[in-house]
Formats: structure tokens, C-alpha cells, sequence
């Protein structure tokens, strides 16, 4: 587990960035499991295969993360908190309108649980960015 | 919070860089400890104290709080 930067050598901020590939790997096998699942004539068991194994990568992807977070120092941890006390509300309510409007029956078939998690991560970025803005 | 690390770190001639690697934190939080965006913590100040040689509360001064 990386360590953080208090138990570091002085002068030296390791940043442990090793989760961008890792999110790298996982969205191709992601995209990977698409095309399988897209496909009309591709067995049950490899279409449940589809479904499983992009968990694996994404799992590896959160523990790289992690880590990656626990090697920042103090300032940058601040802005990854505020960034989830930001990004997760708005996210809660980006799903809770989904299924109100879903509710009414008018909710187009392209904001189904396929596409939107898409957001999700998106929430993430930009609440990160508003949360650098108050300490640039 | 107010603080002199400007003052401090110019006494030296040190750019923030190299502040925040004898620090062992970025750049970024060393400008915005300086700007006073954002207050250290207790560990940082102490870490910022010893650095300089000084007390903290000849560093930070927290009498506007």
C-alpha cells in the first residue's frame, strides 16, 4: 500500500498514478464486453461473462485509486472530499429525477441504466475541478 | 489565518517548489497555505515551524479567527 506523504522522505511527494491505466484497462474491457453483449448471437454464458468480468479490472481500478488518493498530501485529500460531498448529492439527485421521470412514463429508452453511469464519474470530474477553484 | 511563510521562504530565497519539497507536500498546497486559502494542519504547521526554525505562532497567526 503506498504510503502517505507524512511517512515519506522529505522532499519527495510520491503520486501514485498507476489507477490511470488502470481505469484505462478497464474501460476497454468494458468496451470489449459491449461489442459481446451487443451481439445478438453471442451465447448465454459468454453474455453472463460479458456482464462479470469488467468488475475485475474496475476492481483493481478502485484499489489502484485508493492508493493513489492516500499518496496525496493533505490539500489534495481536502479537494477529493469535497469533490464526493459535492458529486455524490448531486448524483443522488440525477437518479432520483431519473426515476421520477421514468415513474411518469416519459423517460426516453437512452437514460436507462445502460447509459447513465456515465455521469456518474463525469459528476466527479467537475466537482473536482469546482473544488480546486476555491484553494488556486 | 494569517501567515508570513512568504516572508520566510523569501528570507531563503526558496521558490515554492522547493519549499514544498523540503515540505514534502505539492506546490499547489504550499501556494495555497501562502494565499491563505487554505489552513494547514496541525502537522504541517509544526512540520513548516521546525523547517524554519521558529514557533508556529510567530508563523501563524490565528488572532483574526
Amino acid at each position: 500500500m503506498t504510503s502517505t506523504p507524512d511517512s515519506q522522505p522529505s522532499g519527495t511527494v510520491r503520486r501514485d498514478s498507476v489507477f490511470i491505466v488502470a481505469g484505462i484497462v478497464w474501460m476497454v474491457i468494458y468496451w470489449v464486453a459491449l461489442l459481446f453483449l451487443k451481439n445478438p448471437n453471442t451465447p448465454g454464458p459468454v453474455k453472463m461473462a460479458a456482464v462479470l468480468v469488467p468488475a475485475i479490472p474496475f476492481g483493481f481500478f478502485l484499489f489502484r485509486f485508493i492508493s493513489y488518493v492516500r499518496s496525496l498530501d493533505e490539500l489534495h485529500r481536502r479537494v477529493h472530499l469535497e469533490a464526493l460531498a459535492l458529486a455524490f448529492p448531486i448524483a443522488t439527485l440525477f437518479l432520483m429525477t431519473l426515476g421520477l421521470i421514468e415513474r411518469a412514463g416519459m423517460l426516453s429508452k437512452y437514460w436507462s441504466y445502460q447509459d447513465v453511469w456515465y455521469y456518474l464519474p463525469l459528476f466527479y470530474l467537475i466537482a473536482v475541478a469546482v473544488s480546486w477553484r476555491r484553494y488556486r | 489565518m494569517t501567515n508570513r511563510l512568504p516572508a520566510l521562504r523569501a528570507e531563503r530565497g526558496w521558490s515554492q517548489a522547493e519549499l514544498a519539497e523540503r515540505l514534502g507536500v505539492s506546490r499547489q498546497t504550499v501556494n495555497a497555505v501562502e494565499t491563505e486559502r487554505y489552513e494547514p494542519s496541525l502537522s504541517l504547521a509544526f512540520k513548516i515551524a521546525r523547517l524554519f526554525g521558529k514557533r508556529i505562532e510567530t508563523i501563524f497567526d490565528g488572532a483574526g479567527e
